[in-house]
């Protein structure tokens, strides 16, 4: 792609969105990398030859989604809200859980997952216990489990944690905002800290594609904080790559092509994966932007008080 | 150089009255052996290309690849087309569909056994930033043509073919009978040189000497014409 203005960058020409090409320097366009190794890592004189352009686009693919899984830092954020089903659909282009948080007041609550399942399916059952199926010899479900159930009316006991109440760390019910306690005296031994916390807590149920609440999380507005792997929903005219693991993103084609090519020798198959190896390191490194700067601004907190 | 090849043809043909050849006749051998001198040019190509990455060729004055790829260039050409009944035909005179381009992005060539499996990939589906095409011929009557069909099914636009394509054929053409021979006339409407340069005349002369030989039944004639062509291959490929 070619190089843009200055007055492109900044206002798109007056083009709308004017703001379409802020940021643009830092990737290469999947287009680009596609090009560029047709031109330069494929031919008669090249390592690689008679390959055609759609096996390149899927190695550049899948290596974009593998950065995306782990190496990039492109975390996307979706907030919406969460209604009486308790329930926030996963955003379309979800592939994995950064973390989620829960808008109270301005201000954000990061929640933590909740350890107990608070989801299953069910069966429909008859009075001797035996399974109902359909005419299919499907069988017959429910359309909320008892857990679920429990968790939607806020029956289901939870650990209930607030360093002003006497009921801090009981097992208690959650029901129109008022809580209810099995028992209300002693102290709470033996809480489980890994939970222990006034947020509302969460379970995701990858296969449903939705996360499940806990009922205090009623009305309160979710911000989830999510990775993708970088097909932008199959628009292949934006998918880009940090500029930083350009030369990982030739080196992982050229690896995937050789280590699947009838006839080449090993010592070239492991060449290009070594190459792979110590250019995804590199650009890591590059990312993390570990400099002189940073570290001294970390350095200075050793000196602290602590009283 | 038609009419220098034709002299040269007639020279030797005639130097013990083997025979005389008609133009209509050396018309016709003429077209034959240009085209197989042009489609040697392939083979010879590759050929290089395999030395270059055997290391066993130069560069400069024995940069034969160049050579080779220069004589490719003459007949490299581009048309642009449009959309009719959902195909894009290709140009009659197509000898090698190099390119085909959408805008500035090139239009990849799938073969046919792919383009359903490519077509039902997430990954790999043909975009408007990564078109593919398929090849494929119709018969009309009497007559056979080729056509491609674009992916994605949504790109209508024109598309332009860069390509190689055949040698026209070549024809002497001539006005009068002097002498009970017909004389050279390149003004003629008809008139078509040979397409290949003039380090090909000697090829020209071995091949339609081959022809001729058979033609007239002469198995010298024949077997002269083959003899050259052969010590020129040799030394083509030494």
């Amino acid at each position: 792609m070619a190089y843009i203005t200055q007055e492109q960058y900044y206002d798109n020409n007056g083009v709308n969105p004017q703001d379409a090409n802020w940021g643009s320097y830092q990737y290469i366009s999947l287009d680009d990398i596609v090009n560029n190794f047709m031109l330069m890592y494929q031919g008669n004189h090249e390592l690689i030859n008679n390959i055609n352009r759609y096996q390149i686009l899927f190695f550049a693919k899948r290596a974009i989604q593998e950065l995306n899984y782990d190496a990039l830092k492109e975390v996307k954020v979706l907030e919406r809200p969460v209604g009486a089903d308790l329930k926030l659909i996963l955003p379309s282009d979800y592939v994995n859980l950064v973390r989620i948080s829960a808008e109270r007041d301005g201000v954000l609550f990061p929640l933590t997952e909740n350890f107990q399942t608070n989801f299953a399916t069910a069966y429909l059952e008859d009075q001797n216990g035996q399974i109902l199926f359909d005419q299919n010899g499907n069988a017959l479900s429910p359309q909320h489990s008892e857990l679920e159930l429990a968790r939607l009316n806020g029956t289901a006991p939870s650990l209930y944690v607030n360093p002003l109440s006497p009921y801090n760390g009981q097992y208690g019910w959650n029901i129109d905002d008022v809580w209810y306690f099995r028992w209300g005296i002693g102290g709470a031994y033996g809480a489980n800290t890994e939970t222990a916390n006034v947020n509302p807590v969460y379970k995701i149920d990858k296969q449903s594609g939705v996360v499940n609440f806990s009922s205090n999380m009623s009305g309160l507005l979710c911000v989830i904080e999510y990775i993708s792997d970088g097909m932008e929903n199959g628009n292949d005219g934006s998918v880009k790559v940090n500029k930083l693991f350009e030369d990982y993103i030739y080196a992982a084609i050229k690896y995937a092509i050789l280590n699947n090519r009838v006839g080449v020798q090993e010592y070239i198959v492991n060449r290009a994966r070594k190459d792979r190896r110590a250019l995804l390191m590199n650009a890591k490194i590059r990312l993390s932007n570990i400099h002189p700067g940073r570290l001294l601004m970390n350095m200075r907190g050793r000196d602290k008080w602590i009283k | 150089m038609i009419n220098d090849v034709r002299n040269a043809v007639l020279a030797i043909v005639n130097k013990n009255n083997y025979g005389y050849i008609t133009p209509a006749d050396f018309n016709l051998y003429a077209q034959q052996a240009q085209l197989d001198i042009f489609q040697e040019y392939f083979q010879l190509y590759n050929t290089q290309i395999q030395r270059e990455n055997a290391r066993t060729s130069g560069t400069g004055y024995a940069n034969l690849r160049q050579i080779s790829e220069e004589l490719i260039d003459i007949f490299s050409t581009s048309a642009t087309v449009s959309k009719a009944s959902g195909f894009y035909p290709v140009p009659t005179d197509c000898y090698l569909l190099m390119n085909v381009m959408f805008g500035s992005r090139v239009v990849e060539k799938v073969p046919m056994n792919r383009i359903a499996l490519l077509n039902a990939s997430n990954l790999t589906a043909p975009s408007v930033s990564f078109p593919v095409y398929v090849g494929s011929g119709v018969v009309s009557g009497a007559s056979a043509t080729s056509r491609i069909s674009v992916y994605p099914s949504s790109i209508a636009s024109n598309l332009t073919m860069e390509y190689i394509r055949y040698p026209r054929a070549p024809r002497w053409t001539w006005v009068t009978v002097l002498n009970g021979d017909p004389v050279f006339n390149a003004s003629a409407n008809d008139y078509v040189d040979f397409e290949l340069p003039d380090s090909d005349m000697p090829a020209l002369i071995s091949r339609i000497l081959q022809y001729a030989g058979i033609s007239i039944r002469e198995g010298d004639v024949y077997q002269f014409g083959q003899a050259n062509e052969q010590e020129a291959q040799q030394k083509d490929r030494s």
